[in-house]
């Protein structure tokens, strides 16, 4: 691998991303800012919703790739991602509601408190169960997801399973009344998860992870810890859930125990594997084309013989068949399937020089 | 021989420590009464969902997270055929309620039994070469039923209403009614318990999946298909845990949150008893179930937090993987 430098496909997304509210306003005849209407602005046009389900796709993407560093890169399997977006979520809920500080420091503390805490649950449960193999260590995260999600469903606190309305935004990052520059601000998370992420991995740290994955007892038997290098693959995974839930309330301006449910465990274990395991771009493949079919066909009325479905209704179930069909059909998701059959034609055409593994682009 | 011994006694010891405590926080013997019939009677529920869990884990290394989905497809399915309405309407077809709950039994049986045939045939057997995935499907397997019964059934739960000869019963003890059904449900258990343990134990094929759990590579070279004793304990184990929800039904009604809590309790009780072993199962079982029981007692009237209650069971899951992952009668691993 002699190329470590960003490619340019990379770059020209990353323009045009910043350029879209634009090109669609442009397109459309609307404007990327909302209608204002006294000094207030209402978010209607063509851009702004755009942009929010563009938000959406970000937030979603830096979910899936945190869950990729742990479940991808590092071969951990881990059914609790939910605590981590949940309780960063709920914490800077707390902080802008129930304290008495103004509405800046509770932002930066709700912040930093948010991924301390994420960091700190990473590492407790790393510490106390990460020596559990496998399927003791899924179930170990499963079990203390759902405690957490239990125990928020009734605290009276938080308003138990009702949860809290976030009104205590100021007015530049608020979604509804500056959308635009939540969109650039969820943009910069994005890249940065993306760029930082790549980074790890591709780092001789990282090498240790793909190492583990492969095989823990020869990583091991060559000097590596694999538990101290699991350890940062969840607290660093963690962080960047619990990034992904803040953000995630402030957009939706709620705070729920919905956050803590197993929906965002299975959501991010989904578009991992559709998009492609243990690959860079794959999660982030899999939660645009998710998200995107979601949009498409939640409003969509399928009538089949005298009976017809809302495709909102059914959409879970649905979601859950693609999720089984991929697992079996091909498990190496779309953006591996690609790279091999890539690696294929390449070797078809050039016979290989040596036995190298032709599997692993920058991608 | 000795490993086991102390297990045993460490068992006796903990049910023994949870009954002093029940009764240590019950009113009267009336309440304390209660206290320990519901907690059997969850107890059998839990064996019932635990058994194939335990035992697809043993013998095929695969641990079914779709377990839980079963029991509640059971409970919706028995719902269904009993009540007047939903999908399959019996009432007019059969007016004796009593035959009407034997056939709502029967079709969650069979309909158990299907379902777990077609997720071991045709979803996990191309998968055994990958366990990960295969754990993830699993996974996936549990939300698509909770989805499934969702779209079916709507959210909303269904308390049972239609009652029968059984399920009406009462009688009386300490000054306290007792359900008869509740009963009812503790002796099919241990009934079952013991019938399964004498398949396992007395049979040709209890012998072949014993010996499957121990080395299932060494049954196949002997000449035995362990491919087909797959597919039949995976659907015998669904069969069992769609029947449990079926004879829970009545009780509990049927809703969405069965499939995630009997799952959870239940692998608690695996974990507890440790995976692959059925008397730790059994064990397992009865320990949980009465912990529930208890700490649902206690919560309620002394602490005044009944979400302790619900939480009991993954509080003593990540205790007992804490403690002792390798559970009361599994192997140090």
């Amino acid at each position: 691998m002699k190329e470590r430098a960003i490619p340019w496909v990379f770059l020209l997304i990353l323009v045009s991303l910043i350029a879209f509210p634009f090109i669609v306003a442009l397109l459309t005849g609307s404007s990327p800012l909302g209608v204002a209407r006294g000094d207030r602005m209402i978010m209607r046009g063509e851009s702004v919703r755009w942009q929010a389900v563009l938000i959406e796709i970000f937030l979603l993407g830096i979910l899936a790739m945190s869950y990729n560093l742990i479940f991808g890169f590092t071969g951990v399997i881990s059914f609790g991602h939910a605590l981590f977006f949940g309780m960063g979520g709920y914490t800077i809920g707390l902080l802008l509601e129930f304290t008495d500080l103004d509405t800046t420091s509770a932002l930066i503390f709700g912040l930093i408190g948010g991924l301390a805490l994420a960091a700190l649950l990473g590492l407790i449960i790393g510490l106390v169960s990460l020596r559990l193999q496998g399927v003791y260590f899924a179930i170990f995260t499963l079990a203390v997801a759902e405690m957490f999600f239990i125990f928020f469903g009734r605290l009276q606190l938080t308003r138990a399973e009702d949860g809290f309305a976030i009104t205590d935004l100021p007015v530049w990052l608020d979604p509804t009344q500056s959308r635009l520059t939540f969109y650039y601000i969820v943009l910069a998370v994005f890249v940065l998860t993306f760029v930082f992420i790549r980074r790890l991995v591709n780092s001789p740290t990282g090498a240790v992870f793909k190492a583990i994955r492969e095989n823990e007892d020869r990583a091991s038997a060559i000097g590596y810890n694999p538990l101290t290098y699991k350890l940062i693959a969840i607290t660093i995974g963690g962080v960047f859930a619990a990034l992904a839930g803040i953000l995630q309330v402030i957009l939706n301006k709620k705070v729920g125990p919905e956050l803590l449910s197993v929906t965002y465990t299975v959501d991010p274990l989904l578009m991992t594997i559709i998009g492609g395991i243990g690959t860079f771009t794959g999660p982030v493949i899999g939660a645009s084309g998710l998200h995107l079919l979601d949009t498409a066909l939640r409003e969509q009325i399928v009538t089949i013989g005298s009976t017809t479905i809302r495709v909102a209704d059914s959409w879970s179930l649905l979601l859950g068949l693609i999720f089984i069909a991929v697992v079996l059909i091909f498990p190496q998701g779309i953006v591996g399937t690609w790279m091999r059959w890539r690696a294929r034609r390449v070797r078809l055409s050039s016979p290989p020089k040596g036995a190298e593994n032709p599997v692993q682009a920058d991608h | 021989m000795l490993r086991q011994r102390t297990s045993w006694i460490t068992i006796i010891i903990l049910i023994a420590a949870l009954l002093i405590f029940a009764a240590a926080t019950s009113r009267n013997l009336g309440t304390f009464g209660i206290t320990v019939l519901s907690g059997l009677f969850q107890a059998m529920l839990l064996f019932l969902v635990a058994s194939g869990l335990s035992i697809i884990f043993g013998l095929m290394d695969v641990l079914n997270f779709a377990q839980g989905g079963f029991f509640m497809i059971g409970a919706y399915v028995a719902y269904d055929v009993h009540h007047p309405g939903g999908l399959i309407d019996m009432t007019g077809a059969i007016p004796n309620a009593d035959l009407r709950f034997f056939l709502s039994i029967l079709a969650a049986i069979v309909i158990g039994a299907l379902l777990g045939a077609f997720l071991e045939r045709g979803l996990l057997r191309p998968l055994y070469a990958r366990p990960i995935f295969q754990l993830v499907l699993t996974f996936g397997v549990s939300l698509v039923l909770v989805e499934a019964v969702r779209f079916i059934w709507s959210t909303t739960p269904y308390s049972w209403t239609a009652l029968f000869s059984v399920r009406e019963g009462y009688f009386t003890l300490f000054e306290q009614q007792f359900s008869t059904y509740r009963l009812f449900v503790i002796g099919i258990g241990f009934f079952l318990i013991v019938a399964i343990a004498l398949l396992l134990q007395r049979t040709r094929i209890g012998i072949i999946i014993r010996a499957g759990v121990e080395d299932s590579g060494m049954v196949e070279a002997l000449g035995i298909n362990v491919r087909a004793v797959f597919t039949l304990v995976f659907t015998f184990g669904c069969a069992v845990a769609a029947f449990g929800g079926a004879i829970a039904a009545p009780f509990l009604g049927a809703s969405i949150g069965m499939s995630s809590s009997f799952l959870l309790s239940a692998i608690a009780v695996v974990v507890l008893g440790g995976l692959g072993s059925y008397v730790g199962t059994a064990a397992g079982s009865i320990l949980v179930g009465l912990a529930i029981a208890v700490m649902a007692n206690y919560s309620a009237e002394f602490l005044n937090l009944p979400v302790l209650a619900s939480m009991t069971p993954m509080l003593l899951l990540v205790l007992v993987l804490l403690l002792r992952p390798s559970g009361l009668f599994g192997e140090r691993r």
